[in-house]
Order: structure tokens, then sequence, then C-alpha cells
């Protein structure tokens, strides 16, 4: 059963993947990774990481991909502002020669290491608590440097949201 | 089924369709988009060493590259409008002012 849902997760994701870089238009592509990061999500969960199961549906899948699909419906983008690709099937075989041979150089690497068993286990592993003590135990200075980073993210949001409402009131000064 | 071997196919499999996706597209937001799948093949690798050998500190690494991909995210689509309110275009040749070659 485990398995099952395993190798169905795994499709989704690797399908949703494929679909981002084959369609043209940018909105099918971005329904493409939202199938992949809620497969994803599936999986973590079946590695019993169940806080990063929640706080990957709530960040990558609830906050990223629908500020992305948003901006997509906002910018309304129509089929002249897209860019031709012409060779992209050619740049995509050749990215594929190129990425292969790194996959089969991890992949010889991670089967040479003794199997273990990777089923769902019933402990409290990967759980909150045990991973809040971990992150403010040994993770502290990482943790207040990303909250720096999420701090100087926003500034500069603002700023460069700040600089376009200035010309355009520039505009509207001159008319 | 649910080896190690097969999971790190599917974390790698991710990771190259993104790397893929960054050299083949020219559309700005498919691009944005394989950087976050990038992210996602190497956050599924993590995860899975960290059931691997029992340890939590890879999932607070997964915590860290979520909480840098939320930030990348704000600052990156907010440059995508204001280059597309310039040039009306998601083309990445389009975007070439800083370039020191003839085309203006």
């Amino acid at each position: 059963m485990v398995d099952l849902l395993f190798i169905g997760l795994s499709l989704l994701a690797i399908g949703g993947a494929l679909a981002m870089i084959v369609y043209a238009n940018p909105m099918y592509s971005a329904l493409g990774v939202l199938i992949s990061m809620l497969s994803v999500a599936g999986i973590f969960a079946l590695l019993n990481a169940t806080f990063l199961f929640m706080v990957q549906i709530i960040v990558y899948a609830g906050a990223i991909m629908t500020l992305i699909l948003f901006i997509l419906m906002f910018l309304n983008i129509r089929e002249e502002d897209l860019p031709n690709e012409p060779n992209k099937f050619k740049l995509i075989a050749l990215g594929a020669v190129i990425m292969i041979p790194l996959n089969v150089l991890v992949l010889k690497a991670v089967a040479k290491l003794p199997s273990k068993d990777m089923l769902l286990v019933n402990s409290d592993f990967g759980d909150i608590g045990p991973i809040g003590m971990v992150l403010y135990n040994n993770w502290l200075v990482a943790f207040e440097l990303v909250s720096i980073l999420l701090l100087v993210a926003l500034i500069g949001a603002v700023v460069l949201a700040k600089k376009r409402t200035r010309r355009v009131k520039h505009v509207g000064e001159v008319s | 089924m649910i080896s190690l071997t097969s999971l790190a196919f599917v974390s790698m499999a991710l990771f190259s369709i993104g790397a893929i996706g960054v050299i083949s597209r020219r559309n700005i937001f498919v691009i944005y988009m394989s950087l976050e799948m990038m992210l996602n093949g190497i956050n599924l690798f993590l995860v899975t060493f960290a059931r691997y050998h029992f340890n939590m500190d890879p999932q607070v690494i997964t915590i860290m590259v979520i909480a840098i991909a939320a930030a990348e995210a704000a600052i990156f689509l907010s440059v995508i409008i204001l280059l597309f309110r310039s040039k009306k275009s998601l083309d990445t040749d389009v975007f070439t002012t800083l370039t020191q070659g003839e085309k203006s």
C-alpha cells in the first residue's frame, strides 16, 4: 500500500516537472509545478517528516505558487508577449545529455550505501517539538540570519514597489 | 520499493528537470519555477537522508531552504513585474540593457 502510494506520488512529481518545461503557456507550467510540490509534500509525509509536510503545503503550495499564479493573472499575459522558442526541444535534449552523467554518478554513489528500512515508524521523529529543540539548540545562528534575510527581502520588495508608484505619479503630473 | 535509491532517483530527476528548464527555456517565469524545482529536489534529498540516518539536522536545513525560497520569491516576482512593465515582454533575450554589446 505504501509502495503504491510512493510510486504514484513519484510519477505525479516527475510528471508535473515535465509539464513545467514542456508547456509554452506559463499558466500550465505553474499548475504542473503545483502538482509536483504537493506530491513532494506527500513523499515527505511518507518519510516521517510530518512538520515539513505541513510547511511544504502551506509555504510552497499555499504561498509561493499562489503568488506566482496571482502575478501571472495580474500581468494579463497575451500570446504575443510570450517568447517564441523554436528550438526548445533541441535544447531540452542537450540539457538531458548534460545532466544524465551527473545523475548516474550520484545514483551509483547512493546505491553503494548499505540499505536500511525506510518505512514509517511510530515515534516522534520529525514532529514539531523535536524539530524545534534541534532548531533552537544547534541552529540558532542560522535561524537568526534567516530572520534578518526575510526582513531584508521585505524591505527590498517595498523599495521596488515604491519606485513604480513614484513614476506613475510623475506621469500623472505631466498629463 | 520505497528504498534509498528510488528516493534518490526521484529527487535527482526533479533537480535535473529544473536544471534543464533553466538552460532550455527563455520565458522568465518558467526559469523561476525551474529554480524552485531544483530547490525542491534538494529538499527531497535532504529529507531522504534525514530518514536514512534518523537524524533531524537535515530537516532543519530544509526549513532554512524553504524560508530562503520564500524571500527569493518576493524579490524575484517584484523584479519580474518591473521588467514586464518596462519592456512588455517575458523573453530573457530582451533584458540585455546591462550588456556591453552594440545592441541598445
